[in-house]
């Protein structure tokens, strides 16, 4: 089965989802959302019967020149299609909320009216982030980050009848139109002076005597602004705390991952050719080094006095893309090619950081569903009160802050182990700050729901429904099995080469 | 003296219409007029596509065409785009009943 097939899997189930919507009577527009679950959990099922293509054995296809089926695009589509199946589990959760927050359109209109939407678009975006991680052309690349950015417009700005909603909905919109702006000023640029749209051709012609290197170094800083927006790196930061914080929390839970997983892919496959053409290889890195130390610092720093729960998430993703810039700096002199890879590395970082975020997320989503607040003040006694949740959180900050055993910790601790072997102190001393920094704040929350008293006294708990128990479950389970054996992960992707 | 049109008259061009754009969407208030800048701006790199394709002669003898494939997605895209920026900008303004983005501030910290 060739890996494409995933991707009309994921289309073709986001369409029936759709369909259903418009035609069947349903009682409640949640079995929806199931049927989302169904038809990714059968694609990430399928994913493990992917048979790599094989060049040159049967006739070579033109299809080929735009799609990879490496085994990091494998993984990155695995990621794609967990961070969808949780993220739909969730805004199932959230059903309630969201109701509260559109406006019905008429007194006999279905109550869940204007609900199939809020379920389908997380399985677009999903195709859009699974080609994201194949495409090896720039339209490809191009038109999957678009696919990924529009249903990410709509999905933000979702709940119509709140303000933060929208207002973090059109931040949302301006700032991602102008990053597509750049890009494709980058691309036309990187274009010109390449004479190519396709990766490898582009990589050719970097590495040759005759492209005019102002024209690329140029198209590089263009796509790496708009880059910059998508992963959040300093100083392209500014939009994240807002957005993060007006959007339905599943949705912010999605953006976290997603988007940050699909910015750095794209950032990998384009930075890529730089990074290896003798000529550009200490400049673009250079520019990576001064903005992993700038993001890690202003990450970490900003996050301190933050008193709502999802904004000091917001600042922790700013925080954890410094650390994966770090690692992306460290790639031109990183050593030998036998040892661990650069792009191991930040495959196993964003791993890492899916699980733990998706876990810190799934608590905020139902603690946010039964009480109006998502200030960390509202967690006060959790420990007390709803153990499970108290202890998922606890798990989850442990493996933000890295703390040893856990997988962040192994994520930081590679990070770390590329920027030394790269010689890079100074942003090895700004990490250290950042990473001491992030004990503070992070277990900050755990003192707060363990050592404080209930804000209020009823003392009754939050329940959580079987499904998101389980996996919140395996999340845990997950942290920890990759912070005790990191090389299962490497192995994973190391398998099939 | 005759001139005749170069890749860097097209450039200019592309480039002057890039930061008028760009320094619509810094400057002005209107949300409407910064979509509009950020149309503008993927004009601009429209405008380069084509000027390289068209001189950029292959072996032989024709443009690669590759510049122009690009551009019509990204008319496509920004078509997709409007519709969707418009809609959200459209249910803001029924909430605030203004367009200036100075009045978006409920998240302030």
């Amino acid at each position: 089965m060739p890996a494409y097939t995933l991707e009309i899997i994921v289309v073709c189930t986001g369409l029936a989802m759709l369909l259903i919507d418009a035609f069947a009577k349903l009682e409640d527009k949640r079995s929806i959302a199931w049927l989302g679950l169904l038809g990714i959990g059968a694609a990430f099922l399928l994913l493990f019967k992917v048979e790599p293509h094989t060049a040159g054995v049967e006739p070579e296809s033109a299809f080929w020149i735009f799609y990879a089926d490496d085994r990091w695009a494998l993984f990155y589509k695995g990621l794609a299609l967990l961070a969808t199946f949780i993220v739909l589990l969730l805004s199932a959760e959230f059903e309630e909320v969201v109701r509260r927050h559109i406006a019905r359109p008429g007194p006999d209109a279905h109550p869940q009216a204007g609900l199939g939407e809020f379920f389908a678009l997380p399985v677009f975006c999903c195709a859009g982030l699974m080609w994201m991680a194949s495409a090896t052309h720039l339209v490809g690349i191009f038109v999957a980050l678009e696919t990924v950015t529009i249903s990410f417009y709509i999905m933000v700005a979702y709940l119509r009848r709140n303000a933060g909603s929208l207002e973090a909905g059109v931040k949302y919109l301006i700032l991602g139109a102008l990053s597509t702006g750049f890009l494709v000023y980058g691309f036309a640029w990187l274009f010109g002076a390449t004479g190519s749209m396709e990766l490898k051709a582009i990589a050719a012609a970097l590495r040759s005597d005759d492209v005019n290197t102002t024209a690329a170094l140029f198209a590089f800083a263009l796509i790496l602004v708009a880059l910059a927006f998508k992963v959040g790196a300093v100083p392209f930061q500014f939009w994240i705390p807002d957005v993060y914080q007006g959007a339905p929390t599943p949705i912010t839970a999605f953006l976290s991952v997603g988007s940050k997983a699909a910015g750095f892919i794209v950032l990998l496959r384009v930075a890529q050719p730089f990074l290896e053409s003798p000529a550009f290889a200490e400049k673009t890195a250079l520019v990576f080094a001064i903005m992993a130390g700038a993001t890690l610092v202003y990450g970490n720093l900003a996050a301190l006095p933050q008193s709502n729960f999802k904004r000091l998430l917001a600042y922790s993703s700013i925080a954890h893309a410094g650390f994966l810039l770090m690692i992306v700096a460290a790639a031109p002199k990183s050593g030998a090619p036998d040892a661990l890879s650069p792009a191991a590395a930040v495959a196993f970082y964003l791993a890492a950081y899916l699980a733990m975020t998706l876990l810190a997320f799934i608590v905020m989503t139902v603690v946010r569903t039964r009480q109006d607040s998502e200030e960390i003040a509202a967690y006060r006694g959790l420990g007390k009160t709803s153990p499970f949740l108290a202890f998922c959180l606890l798990i989850a900050m442990a493996s933000l802050a890295g703390i040893p055993l856990t997988a962040g910790f192994f994520g930081k601790f590679f990070a770390f182990a590329l920027a030394i072997r790269a010689e890079l102190w100074t942003l090895v001393v700004l990490a250290a700050v950042g990473a001491g920094a992030g004990f503070y704040y992070y277990l900050r929350i755990v003192a707060e729901i363990y050592w404080r008293d209930p804000a209020h006294e009823d003392g009754s708990g939050f329940p959580i429904g079987t499904p998101l128990k389980i996996v919140a479950i395996l999340l845990m389970l997950a942290i920890v099995a990759f912070g005790v054996f990191p090389g299962a992960v490497l192995g994973l992707l190391a398998a099939h080469s | 003296m005759e001139t005749t049109l170069t890749l860097n008259h097209f450039l200019a061009v592309s480039g002057a219409l890039f930061a008028v754009g760009f320094a619509g969407v810094l400057l002005r208030r209107n949300i409407i007029v910064i979509f509009m800048c950020l149309e503008l701006m993927l004009s601009a790199a429209n405008l380069s596509l084509v000027a390289f394709s068209r001189f950029h002669i292959g072996a032989d003898g024709a443009p690669n065409y590759d510049g122009q494939v690009l551009l019509f997605f990204i008319i496509t895209v920004a078509a997709a785009e409007v519709a969707v920026g418009l809609a959200i900008i459209v249910a803001l303004f029924r909430s605030r009943e203004t367009t200036d983005v100075g009045a978006f501030t409920a998240m302030k910290n």
